[in-house]
């Protein structure tokens, strides 16, 4: 009895070691593909091209971990023009990618929406088209009105909007890419 | 030959008392397998006749004595004696109603039988819901995980075939990986009375039993067919068994499931991409000898789940629109019926492995070892960013875990019998693309001893336990190492039962049992699929410990019978997520962000089950849970906690007639009081009416709701030895809309309105 017993732990034993050496190693590491980690707005001046401002929005590491890195104010002139171009990166891969390009490509499903706050002297309008002209906004034009005492706050927001994308659609609509608030102000 | 011929063979002995060596009176001896039964006579002396050439299960009771179980193989009229109470039972004990022995101190309820068969084609959680003490946590119409006295994921230990299930128990939304078409008893165990288990059952523990493997020579099984009306819903089950006849101590298993929805039906609108895929089979094989056993047994589960496009946000503002909005956008609600299933969606596998053995150790008592292997692979695949994104997972989790158990029962010595053994796991996770929770590698080494005093109309039972339980090399992808953790400590459990009369009986005991902190809890750190929330792990998080008394109150009369469990609980640094001000600011925006906190609780509750015959064809029944928890320190109520819900059903039974048996007819509500017991404040500002307040949560609990339902069903004799069974179900009768507080898509969408499904079983072949 005794025997059986200590033959059957044995091939219990066997068996565990089998599996035990069936264990993977260790996976290479990955990352979430086509993070976002940074937002580039890039303001030219309309009839001045060398007055170029350039305002980031950084998180390298993606939401959650370290917190943004970088979140810079926007200081615009009064009573000027501006050509802004925004651009987001991936920048937690070497080199960069630039993940404008697959916004520019797959227009007619995503949307940027710039609401300035009540407070501030901004317009924003003449945002770029789609296929189906209707308003893409990797291109806009900002313009400025009188100096505001105080700062207020830009919303930068960039809508994905696969197949269900129309005219006049609420900022509400679709699943939200990126939401910022820059601070802002015209001085 | 005729197979008459073989069927009048007889079984006959005596029974005697194993201490006294006196002979036992009304000892009851049963064939399990043909339900046939005897009584012993005044000499112990006791007789079956009428049986056929096979193998089976003689169990033997007696009121005073132990209830053993015996495994014989019959060939031609055997005489086979029997001692009492000299038990062997097996860790996952036969258990046989109506005596105290057997069942020991624990509180628990099953779910079998025509019950059991009502709630086939439902998921594992949703049938669970039927026993009083049982909520499910919900995510959409899919995804339930069982809740027992207010505690859930790994508070609640789920046990696959005796195998304790190591899943991904991350979140609300990891749903136990189980097909429940394998058992044909589900058994929750309440509290953490059942420490032979594990420590860390704090809520309880659910028992998922297949059918014991074929004894007589031949090949049976069976086939469900069950159609649902509302996700138009086929679920197909099989099920094939034989014993050899050329070597009795040999049976095997076959069993397989496919199970496939689409979208479900709100009572005003489709709930866009909410279909499930799910395949499933097992295999087991035994060798059963008198003195030893040799059992292996493998199970693939795969399902794929898609997750409500209406559920899906970006963050926080998009939740807080979804919220005022009262329900999903036009373009979701618009959308039909489709078995399509389309991002965002889960993958779920689980593979196990098992293999077990016994030999009975002289005299004494008997030796049991298992050793498993499971393997859990998640993958979760959220919208996709751009169409021209890959199709690979935003999140991958591999958890592979190897464990062994070694059990020695032990038989009667001086009315005490029990368990001694020992347990081992060694778990290692792996994951790709986003970190949620990070590699880790865990080892758990436990060591238990059960044993039970019965005397008379007493049984008393001891069980004390030590785990040690340590994570190690956890590390992320990205190269950040995370420290090592080491836990341990001991539970114990105490019980008492005293048997009033049979079916009557009053129990108490008592527990402490701790629970380690888990991965999730300590390290995760970042986005949960979906559900836009950020959660934080607490590295310094210590063991929580729960002390808990619990009483049950069982009474079985001619016309009516009760099941009525009361419980206290303390809970020191009880591990809960709490929501942090302000939320995190990300890229997407604000996305609300919890963390890991600890906090000393108390809960108690009520949970009840009663019956009435009205008359021998009406019968009422009724049954409530009920579920308090409070945070001892500030005073508040805890969050999340279940809403009390009763449920009362008349119940009218049909006469049989020749060929239609067991007809019945159930007509139910069930009664789902609004949560008010949640935090009156908390850390989540919420604008209504332009006025922001801090509170607990960003939309507060959904309001009462009452449901109807109805049941009915009949066994058809098509031949006499094939019974088909049918049964109806209609739920949500008068298609009510309605939010139920545990489901995580109440900010977003309805439930589900009214669902009709049919099922029916058939036996196959039955060949002897």
């Amino acid at each position: 009895m005794k025997k059986q017993a200590s033959k059957f732990l044995m091939g219990m034993l066997f068996v565990g070691t089998f599996f035990t050496a069936c264990n993977k190693d260790d996976k290479a590491p990955e990352n979430e593909e086509e993070l976002i980690t940074t937002v580039q707005l890039r303001f030219t001046e309309v009839g001045n091209a060398s007055n170029v401002l350039t305002y980031t929005f950084k998180d390298v590491d993606g939401a959650g971990g370290a917190a943004p890195s970088l979140n810079q104010q926007i200081v615009l002139a009064p009573s000027k023009s501006y050509t802004m171009a925004v651009k987001l990166l991936n920048e937690s891969v070497t080199p960069a990618e630039d993940i404008t390009l697959e916004v520019v490509d797959e227009a007619d499903d995503h949307q940027f929406y710039y609401v300035p706050s009540s407070n501030l002297n901004i317009t924003v309008s003449n945002l770029n088209v789609d296929s189906k002209n209707l308003p893409l906004g990797t291109t806009s034009t900002w313009t400025t009105g009188a100096a505001n005492s105080t700062a207020g706050t830009v919303k930068v927001v960039l809508k994905h909007k696969p197949g269900i994308k129309a005219a006049n659609d609420p900022i509400t609509k679709g699943e939200t890419d990126i939401e910022i608030d820059f601070s802002a102000r015209v001085q | 030959m005729s197979a008459k011929a073989q069927c009048n063979i007889v079984l006959s002995g005596k029974i005697t008392d194993a201490d006294t060596k006196k002979p036992l009176e009304n000892a009851v001896i049963s064939i399990v397998e043909l339900n046939k039964k005897v009584v012993s006579d005044k000499n112990g002396n006791y007789r079956l006749t009428e049986i056929c050439k096979g193998n089976y299960n003689i169990s033997i009771q007696h009121i005073h004595c132990g209830t053993i179980v015996n495994h014989v193989h019959i060939n031609n009229n055997t005489a086979q004696n029997f001692a009492l109470p000299h038990t062997v039972n097996e860790l996952e004990g036969v258990v046989v109603n109506g005596t105290v022995a057997a069942k020991g101190t624990q509180i628990s309820t099953e779910l079998k039988q025509r019950a059991l068969d009502a709630t086939r084609g439902a998921s594992l959680g949703e049938a669970l819901q039927k026993i009083a003490g049982v909520n499910v946590l919900q995510t959409g119409a899919n995804i339930y995980k069982p809740i027992i006295h207010g505690l859930h994921s790994n508070r609640v230990l789920i046990l696959n075939n005796g195998i304790r299930q190591e899943g991904q128990q991350w979140g609300s939304e990891h749903a136990p990986e189980i097909d429940p078409f394998i058992a044909n008893r589900l058994s929750v165990i309440k509290g953490a009375s059942a420490i032979k288990y594990g420590a860390d059952a704090i809520g309880g523990v659910v028992l998922v039993e297949p059918k014991l493997l074929r004894t007589v020579p031949g090949i049976g099984g069976e086939i469900n067919l069950v159609g649902f009306s509302n996700n138009r819903q086929g679920v197909f089950s099989a099920i094939i068994d034989g014993n050899s006849k050329k070597y009795p101590a040999f049976s095997w298993r076959l069993q397989n499931t496919i199970k496939r929805g689409g979208n479900a039906k709100t009572p005003n609108y489709w709930l866009d991409n909410s279909g499930n895929q799910e395949i499933n089979f097992s295999v087991a094989a035994a060798l059963q000898k008198q003195k030893s056993a040799v059992e292996i047994f493998y199970s693939f589960f795969s399902i794929k789940l898609a997750i409500f496009s209406g559920s899906h946000i970006g963050n926080v503002t998009d939740l807080l629109t979804a919220i005022s909005s009262n329900q999903p956008p036009d373009y979701i609600k618009n959308v039909g019926f489709s078995y399509a299933i389309d991002r965002p969606y889960q993958n779920v596998q689980h593979q196990l492995l098992k293999l077990k053995a016994h030999t009975l150790t002289g005299g004494l008592g008997k030796l049991n070892a298992i050793v498993s292997f499971q393997n859990n692979w998640r993958r979760e695949f959220d919208k996709k960013r751009f169409q021209s994104s890959s199709n690979d997972p935003q999140l991958d989790l591999n958890i592979s875990t190897l464990a062994t158990d070694i059990v020695w029962d032990h038989t009667s010595i001086h009315h005490v019998k029990g368990s001694v053994g020992i347990t081992g796991s060694y778990q290692q996770n792996s994951y790709q693309y986003r970190l949620f929770i990070p590699n880790y590698e865990a080892l758990n080494v436990g060591a238990f001893i059960v044993e039970k005093y019965t005397h008379k109309k007493w049984l008393a039972e001891v069980g004390i336990r030590f785990d040690n339980r340590s994570i190690f090399n956890t590390n992320s992808n990205l190269g950040r190492f995370y420290t090592n953790q080491t836990y341990s400590s001991f539970s114990g459990n105490m019980g008492v039962t005293y048997q009033i009369a049979e079916g009557t009986q009053f129990t108490v005991n008592a527990s402490s049992a701790w629970r380690a902190p888990q991965v999730n809890e300590l390290y995760s750190d970042g986005l949960h699929h979906g559900a836009a929330r950020i959660e934080k792990g607490d590295s310094s998080l210590q063991a929580e410990r729960a002390n808990s008394v619990m009483a049950n109150f069982t009474i079985q009369k001619k016309s009516w019978s009760a099941d009525i469990a009361v419980y206290y609980k303390k809970i020191d640094d009880f591990i809960y997520l709490y929501p942090v001000n302000p939320p995190e600011l990300t890229i997407r925006g604000a996305f609300p962000t919890f963390k890991y906190a600890q906090a000393n609780i108390f809960m108690y509750g009520i949970d009840a089950s009663v019956s009435y015959d009205i008359s021998s064809h009406f019968g009422w029944s009724g049954k409530a849970t009920i579920v308090r928890a409070k945070n001892r320190t500030t005073k508040e109520w805890m969050i999340q906690m279940p809403a009390d819900r009763f449920e009362n059903a008349l119940q009218y039974n049909f006469s049989n007639s020749k060929r239609i048996n067991d007809g019945y007819a159930k007509w139910s509500i069930t009664n789902v009081l609004q949560q008010t017991r949640v935090p009156q404040t908390g850390n989540i500002p919420v604008t209504k009416n332009g006025v922001t307040t801090m509170e607990s949560d960003y939309l507060a609990p959904p309001p009462a709701y009452f449901l109807v339902g109805i049941e009915a069903g009949a066994v058809y004799r098509v031949k006499e030895n094939t019974p088909i069974h049918f049964t109806i179900t209609i739920s949500n009768l008068f298609n009510t809309v309605y939010r139920e507080y545990l489901n995580a898509f109440r900010y977003y969408a309805d439930e589900m309105g009214t669902n009709i499904g049919l099922k029916v079983k058939i036996p196959l072949f039955n060949k002897s």
